[in-house]
């Protein structure tokens, strides 16, 4: 399948809308991910519309492990859409390693996405008809091929990392929800992100095998330098992170590094 | 891991979408391409069988003209007879360049002088005729002699034996005519002096005497003088030369035109409604069948898949689909048209010619075209409306 790459020209145009972001953001250049103002309201009518994200700012450096909690409808799932750009802002302005991403067009954007970003959801969200091994070579199928090595070896390399080299071969079905999350992590590494997202990846699973995953989190932090922006809606995962970001009613009520998250919880 | 690998997961995934779009565009395509053989191998033979007569009118005795096209066309036995005085009649008309008679003659059923059963059997002038005559000087450098015949296709000496014995006459076979796809593959032609020789032989020999009845033809076969009108002509030998019927060439098996036109619309109808009914089908499992997918698209909108790619990989699976459907269906109508040619040709009393290989091959690309087009058009639309959802709103599902 053919590919288009983002061209120059489209991500240079899209990074000179950056600076003007980046005040209202606060970013620098170490900031890999910058939410200057955004709004999402969903419903078309004035009287019936849902703001799910209110004026939001943020801005992320590279290699931060950033956990955003809040309860149920507060705006955290969304704002990691807006951000991986599956949802469209109402208003305001998201750039990704410099990149405003609603300048671009579709195909750059999901370019954009394949080759920056890494998802890990909530839900089952693993190719049924595909084996273990192939979905996790799956985002190649979209791009990816920039990074340059045998897929395969990567794959299972991954696999490897997160303990299932020998289930490269099964299919979804015959894991547990844990693996299956496993596998999940697996794929999202395998286009070497800078960003992973994860929508509360652990909120299906039982208290260990939460703490198996957490760890492949911290690890995968730890040795990769990936920025990694997690949403829950456990406090207690907020120990996992390097920040924790607070939110509520679809804005963000508190921004702090974790030891501070703690002592105010505490 | 490419799109192509995905979407041939998917398809053995969904087995009923899978063999829903499978057989739909089986049948499309087989209808397809049934219909365009017999239609194209009627008008064929029909053409052929024009060409084969060389005259630009042929005349008959009144009230006979079906009966003669009938005769002419698939090869059914007839015997009518009009005077021989008319053909001097009918030289006689204004336009009239060249008139040549013919006698229809048949063998004879179930009897043991005739080793070919009910034959058709055209002898023909070879001091005036200038259809079947021409042919033989190209092909075997010269005419028939007396007891030598030249046969359709299908006519063949019987094993072991060394001539074709018709009112225990033995002729010779000196050749056979290239196949016309109607039961004129399997008729005779000879000479007058032939038939009339066989006729007066047959007396003494055969089981029933050939009847050949004093001073009778059975037809004129006429070719206009340069730049006359051969309908002027025909109205012409209509006024001036008395029980007979002229028909022009063009008008040649009118019956038979009408007949397969009537049975060709239906196949047309019957085709446009299998199509519309299969795309509407179609439509609606693919419709189905992505809906109940909307999370696993999202999810795949997530790692990177465009909207283009999302509706490319949709349409490639209906692609494969529909190919291998449409295939295997136009393998199958070629296979059942050309089993059942001669099916067609004396039972349902098509005349039908087979094309060549290079012909069937277009066809078979036809009937590819009219499926692939059919499906694609039915799936496009669920394919783009798919593609469109919010991937994010998708995935929360």
């Amino acid at each position: 399948m053919k590919s288009e790459a983002m061209t120059e020209e489209a991500a240079s145009s899209a990074r000179q809308g950056a600076p003007e972001i980046a005040d209202a953001g606060q970013p620098s250049a170490e900031h890999v991910i910058s939410v200057a103002d955004v709004t999402k309201r969903y419903g078309s009518k004035k009287e019936v519309q849902v703001t799910a994200v209110d004026t939001v700012s943020l801005a992320v450096s590279r290699g931060e492990f950033v956990v955003i909690t809040g309860r149920s409808g507060s705006g955290k799932t969304t704002l990691l859409n807006l951000i991986s750009g599956l949802t469209t802002p109402t208003a305001g302005h998201v750039v990704l390693d410099g990149v405003e991403l609603w300048s671009l067009s579709d195909r750059q954007r999901s370019r954009l996405r394949n080759e920056h970003i890494g998802f890990v959801f909530q839900f089952p969200s693993l190719v049924p008809s595909l084996n273990v091994l192939e979905n996790v070579m799956l985002p190649r199928a979209f791009g990816g091929n920039h990074v340059g090595d045998d897929v395969e070896s990567r794959a299972r390399m991954l696999l490897s990392t997160v303990g299932l080299e020998e289930k490269a071969a099964a299919h979804p079905r015959q894991l547990s929800a844990g693996q299956q999350q496993r596998v999940v992590l697996a794929r999202s590494l395998v286009n070497r992100p800078t960003i992973i997202l994860a929508d509360e990846p652990s909120s299906n699973l039982d208290e260990t095998t939460e703490q198996e995953i957490m760890e492949l989190f911290e690890r995968v932090h730890e040795t990769t330098g990936v920025t990694i922006l997690m949403v829950t809606h456990t406090s207690q995962l907020i120990s996992w992170g390097t920040r924790s970001v607070r939110m509520a009613a679809g804005r963000i009520i508190g921004d702090e590094p974790v030891a501070q998250a703690r002592s105010t919880q505490d | 891991m490419t799109l192509l690998h995905l979407a041939l997961k998917d398809i053995s995934r969904n087995a009923f979408r899978s063999w829903a779009i499978f057989l739909c565009a089986l049948l499309v395509a087989g209808l397809a391409l049934a219909t365009l053989l017999i239609t194209r191998g009627a008008q064929d033979s029909l053409e052929l069988a024009v060409d084969r007569l060389g005259a630009d009118i042929i005349v008959v005795p009144q009230g006979s003209e079906t009966t003669v096209e009938s005769a002419l066309l698939m090869g059914t036995p007839t015997q009518v007879w009009m005077p021989e005085e008319r053909i001097g009649d009918v030289r006689n008309v204004d336009g009239v360049s060249q008139a040549s008679s013919q006698l229809y003659l048949t063998s004879l059923k179930n009897a043991a002088c005739c080793s070919v059963e009910n034959m058709f059997m055209v002898a023909y002038d070879p001091e005036t005729d200038f259809t079947i005559q021409p042919w033989l000087e190209k092909n075997l450098g010269g005419g028939l002699s007396l007891g030598e015949v030249v046969g359709g296709t299908f006519v063949f000496v019987p094993e072991g034996e060394q001539n074709i014995k018709l009112y225990n006459y033995l002729l010779t076979l000196k050749a056979n005519l290239e196949p016309t796809g109607s039961n004129l593959d399997q008729s005779m032609f000879l000479t007058l002096e032939t038939a009339r020789d066989m006729s007066r032989m047959s007396r003494e020999r055969a089981e029933e005497p050939l009847v050949i009845p004093e001073g009778k033809i059975s037809a004129i076969l006429v070719k206009v003088a340069d730049g006359a009108d051969p309908d002027a002509v025909a109205v012409q030998i209509l006024k001036d030369v008395p029980g007979v019927t002229p028909v022009v060439s063009p008008k040649m098996f009118g019956t038979f035109r009408d007949q397969m036109s009537a049975a060709l619309s239906s196949m047309v109808l019957v085709l446009s409604l299998t199509l519309g009914l299969s795309l509407v089908f179609i439509a609606l499992v693919f419709s189905m069948a992505t809906h109940e997918r909307r999370r696993e698209i999202g999810v795949l909108r997530a790692l990177g898949a465009s909207r283009a790619a999302v509706v490319r990989s949709l349409l490639v699976q209906a692609v494969i689909l529909t190919c291998a459907g449409a295939v295997i269906g136009a393998v199958l109508a070629a296979i059942g048209i050309y089993l059942f040619r001669d099916y067609i040709v004396t039972r349902v009393g098509f005349p039908f010619l087979f094309p060549s290989l290079s012909g069937l091959f277009s066809f078979l690309m036809v009937g590819l075209a009219i499926a692939l087009c059919g499906v694609l058009l039915a799936v496009v639309a669920p394919a783009v409306r798919v593609s469109r959802q919010d991937p994010a709103h998708a995935m929360r599902e």
